[in-house]
């Protein structure tokens, strides 16, 4: 009983949402003629996908009521490390070795490098018992400082053709990026819907303590969760890096920010426990739409900034209005 | 005599590796420390070891951000040149944040440095830190930035961002024939480099009432925020003849942009800066013209500077403009990233 009414309230945020993202549609195609185009839908869902990829992680993070403020971070190292095993190895002067990298050895160490900073943050919530804020505050610090290591501050450059198929190819005539977000919304829809450990991710963030004392291992879902984040962080990070055909040593500023606007414009919670991930996509759409839409209408950047504040403000006003009526 | 020579001369660089490495490091070290004290003590240690003087003294490389190779270079030149005076040199990131960069006047002055190479972060926001260096009777030499007084500066060495963007702008109206569409990726809003930049530009183009703006936006001098802007603004002004981006790496992202448009051979990308990425995309001809701004030239002379200062000089120019050259296919041979051949 009282899940169906939490399921129903969910329902109707999502709808919401689907309302806001219809009504900018709409006004948009009548104020360009140049938006409601197939070149311009794919921009759009390639242009979200970065945001995607780290604002999955991020809704399962807030879910259980933590916050990840080390994705965008996260992000640039995991791609520069990539790139830089790709394009120059590691060299051991000592040994006299040269550890050469192929395209898939590459990614997969970017990918390893997030899942491992993401276990790091996950360690330190749980084992220290440093609040979440705290602890991936200081993840952020130390990712851009080893990015800014592993890059002595220059960008890397020239990484392939065969490692800019997942930034920049297409297969069926749909661009990569968006297929490999497309199937990361598809996982993890099932795992938060259909899976213990999505329910056990849900139950932590609605009580802690209750969920503690129904037995459940609240440390290992937490470092599982934070895992998950880094692992896609380092998704985004490698598709950042092979559509530049760059790893920049500044990737990924600000992106934290864009990832929390998402999450919280799809109707998540931030006091955890209550959203999904459908919400979150339907955030980025809409934080996507309108990034295009503000270029496509060529309005001033200074009001572009006014204008996604307003907007994040008012989906968490009606967001929070609606639940008062309920 | 040789063999000493050469391990002397081995001990230098593996010196100037470790202080790189430091100046890098000085984030990480900050935040370890709320993670575990005993790293945060074995980091410390592991710095501080770097510091001990040479015979002439200390020289701060004061940079508004490192977050950018074109600062990296400038800030590294600085401290290498310096070095290769005989001072131990140390480099502090301002991160772009005028407070950051008044702490770190505060501990250069108490830390007993005798000339500060300065890359401020803001022209006006700067002069409260230059004047308590001044007040000090620390010598400051602005590098590539100006700050807006020069009482409080020893010397100003500048790139002219303005004039440069003039050249740009004329060698602009030669390409495009004085006639077609064209749009502008500026750069930070916020920071005056990207007007005077801008302003430079249209001084020239606005005279010319067939070249259309036809869209301005924000690329913030970042790659990938620039691509996207030009990802989407071939959507609504898709037949355009010239971009104008206000950096290099902007310039590499509209580029990048227009390949997967298919539009690279039509639309002329033009950038300012001198990067690495843009002097080897002009020799292949993808991009048709940069601004070199010289920044090891700038940090060689104020380096210089400072040492002659030191040793008695008084006589500076106030301010000093370093030319910003056009580098384009015809010339591109003549120079390498950051500079010329043979700088």
């Amino acid at each position: 009983m009282i899940d169906g009414q939490v399921r129903l309230k969910q329902e109707l945020i999502r709808f919401q949402s689907i309302i806001a993202l219809l009504l900018m549609v709409v006004a948009m195609s009548f104020l360009s003629d140049n938006f409601l185009t197939t070149a311009n839908g794919w921009n759009i869902l390639r242009q979200i996908s970065v945001n995607l990829c780290l604002s999955i992680g991020m809704t399962l993070v807030i879910l259980t009521g933590g916050i990840d403020l080390s994705v965008g971070a996260v992000l640039a190292i995991s791609g520069a490390f990539a790139a830089g095993l790709l394009k120059n190895g590691i060299a051991f002067s000592e040994a006299d070795l040269l550890i050469q990298f192929s395209v898939s050895g590459a990614i997969l160490a970017g990918l390893l490098m997030g899942l491992f900073l993401g276990w790091f943050n996950g360690l330190m919530i749980t084992r220290f018992r440093i609040p979440p804020f705290v602890a991936t505050l200081g993840m952020f610090s130390i990712a851009r400082g080893l990015t800014m290591l592993w890059t002595k501050g220059f960008p890397i450059t020239g990484l392939g053709e065969t490692f800019a198929i997942i930034g920049t190819g297409n297969y069926l005539g749909i661009p990569m990026p968006v297929w490999i977000s497309a199937a990361l919304v598809t996982v993890f829809v099932v795992v938060t819907r259909k899976t213990r450990f999505g329910r056990y991710v849900y139950a932590l963030g609605g009580s802690e303590r209750a969920s503690l004392l129904s037995g459940l291992n609240v440390d290992r879902i937490k470092v599982a969760v934070y895992t998950i984040c880094g692992g896609l962080s380092a998704v985004g990070g490698l598709l950042v890096t092979s559509r530049l055909d760059s790893a920049q040593p500044n990737a990924g500023l600000g992106y934290e920010l864009d990832s929390i606007a998402a999450v919280v414009i799809g109707g998540t919670s931030l006091s955890g426990g209550r959203g999904s991930i459908l919400g979150t996509l339907l955030g980025c759409l809409i934080i996507g739409v309108l990034n295009n839409g503000l270029i496509l209408l060529d309005v001033s950047p200074f009001w572009q900034q006014v204008v996604k504040g307003l907007v994040i403000l008012t989906a968490v006003a009606i967001d929070k209005m609606s639940k008062k009526l309920q | 005599m040789d063999v000493l020579a050469a391990s002397v001369a081995g001990i230098e660089q593996v010196r100037v590796r470790l202080d790189l490495e430091k100046a890098s490091m000085s984030g990480i070290v900050r935040l370890t420390g709320i993670l575990s004290f005993g790293a945060f003590m074995m980091l410390t240690v592991g710095c501080q070891n770097q510091t001990e003087q040479t015979g002439q003294g200390k020289v701060a490389v004061v940079v508004s951000t490192l977050n950018n190779p074109w600062f990296v270079v400038l800030g590294e030149t600085a401290k290498n040149r310096s070095e290769a005076n005989g001072y131990a040199a140390t480099i502090f990131d301002s991160q772009n944040d005028t407070a950051k960069e008044a702490s770190h006047f505060e501990n250069v002055i108490a830390g007993g440095y005798r000339a500060i190479l300065f890359n401020p972060t803001d022209a006006d926001g700067s002069i409260l830190n230059a004047k308590k260096a001044q007040d000090a009777g620390i010598p400051v030499f602005c590098m590539d930035r100006e700050i807006n007084s020069t009482e409080v500066t020893t010397a100003q060495i500048l790139s002219d961002n303005y004039s440069g963007c003039v050249t740009l702008g004329q060698h602009f109206v030669k390409v495009l024939e004085e006639k077609g569409r064209y749009v502008e990726i500026l750069g930070l809003v916020g920071d005056n480099n990207t007007w005077n930049r801008s302003e430079g530009f249209h001084s020239v183009v606005d005279r010319y009432p067939d070249l259309k703006m036809v869209a301005q936006q924000s690329g913030e001098f970042d790659r990938a925020k620039a691509m996207e802007v030009m990802d989407s603004l071939l959507q609504s002004t898709p037949d355009i003849d010239a971009v104008f981006c206000g950096n290099d790496a902007m310039a590499m992202g509209a580029y990048q942009a227009l390949v997967s448009a298919g539009k690279e051979e039509e639309v002329r990308v033009f950038g300012f800066d001198g990067a690495a990425d843009v002097i080897i995309s002009i020799a292949e001809g993808k991009i048709e013209a940069t601004m070199m701004q010289f920044p090891k030239r700038m940090a060689e002379i104020a380096a210089d500077w400072a040492d002659r200062y030191l040793n008695g000089e008084r006589d500076f120019p106030s301010k000093m403009p370093v030319a910003v050259e056009l580098v384009t296919a015809r010339n591109v041979d003549e120079y390498v990233p950051y500079g010329k051949e043979g700088d």
